[in-house]
């Protein structure tokens, strides 16, 4: 079964998403808002090789440019990725 | 057949409510007869260290507690290996050590997560 | 604020009715509290009363109603710890009723 896996704080404070991507599943993916959009400058989210997704609203906010191995989803492509995989896990 | 619930519990005993949280989470679904899991993993590995005080810091024994798992039907304890070794903890004695692959998979098995 | 009277004490109790120190409890005291519920403690209601005491001795927690089963079939057998025997005891709610008259704290996990 595939995860969604929603991270929200920035990896440069905080061991979240270094966690996430060590538990993280090959069908799996990481949703990066709020702080978390910092993911976008951490080196290793592109080696890992695990799908990638942005908040558009926190990378903007943050003047984070998009990679090219990151897609970036508005609120109704949370919604709608939070339905395509079949459960959600929030790095509360 | 209720979903299963894997409960991931990442954060060390005293600094918050967190762990407390985590673990009354698996309490009340293992009451239910829920299928449920726990995971300690990153910081939440602390929980599992021996001879802690609560009383030093004026709280509930949450060793004490953990003992109780298995007669709340709760079989299913795991606990980072990775985790374990960073913070140079021996492996414990009431939670099964996983590597990543295996914490993977353990994800994979769960038809819900909850990470506290 | 809810009290309960035992000989020329008072004791506090929370808004549930259980005992708000564990220390204070004693054998007076669960007479006082099952004739407040009008039940007679018999020798088989102390058994699983102190079966609760070293219960949270062991685990610092009130057991809900499974997990006292459990327990009681670990400790004094399955003819006793089975929920036939604990209902019967305890009015139907051997986890609540029991914990209360052991001293306990309400049982966090018995919604």
């Amino acid at each position: 079964m595939s995860t969604l896996h929603v991270v929200s704080h920035s990896p440069f404070t905080d061991s979240r998403l270094d966690s996430c991507l060590r538990v993280c599943g090959s069908d799996d993916a990481i949703l990066l808002c709020g702080d978390g959009a910092y993911g976008l400058r951490h080196p290793a989210l592109l080696t890992k090789g695990v799908k990638v997704f942005v908040l558009a609203e926190d990378s903007l906010a943050r003047n984070l440019p998009l990679p090219d191995w990151a897609d970036c989803v508005d609120y109704p492509g949370f919604v709608q990725l939070s339905i395509d995989y079949d459960k959600v896990n929030t790095w509360l | 057949m209720s979903k299963s619930l894997l409960v991931i519990s990442r954060q060390a005993p005293w600094s918050g409510p967190s762990a407390r949280e985590a673990l009354d989470i698996v309490l009340a679904g293992g009451a239910f007869d829920l299928p449920i899991g726990l995971l300690f993993l990153d910081d939440g590995v602390f929980q599992l260290a021996p001879h802690q005080d609560a009383k030093a810091v004026q709280q509930k024994d949450l060793g004490a507690n953990l003992q109780a798992l298995g007669l709340f039907g709760i079989d299913e304890v795991f606990a980072c290996g990775h985790s374990l070794a960073a913070r140079g903890l021996t492996h414990p004695v009431n939670a099964q050590p996983l590597n990543d692959e295996q914490i993977s998979q353990l994800i994979d098995r769960y038809d819900q997560v909850i990470t506290l | 604020m809810n009290t309960l009277t035992v000989g020329a004490r008072t004791l506090e109790l929370d808004k549930d009715g259980y005992l708000v120190d564990l220390n204070e409890w004693s054998a007076d005291v669960a007479n006082a509290l099952a004739a407040a519920e009008a039940l007679e403690l018999t020798p088989a209601h102390w058994e699983i009363l102190e079966l609760l005491r070293q219960f949270y001795q062991e685990f610092q927690l009130s057991p809900a109603t499974r997990p006292l089963i459990k327990y009681t079939a670990l400790k004094l057998g399955a003819d006793k710890g089975n929920s036939l025997h604990l209902n019967k005891l305890f009015n139907g709610t051997p986890a609540k009723l029991a914990a209360k008259l052991a001293g306990l704290p309400r049982p966090t996990n018995c919604l």
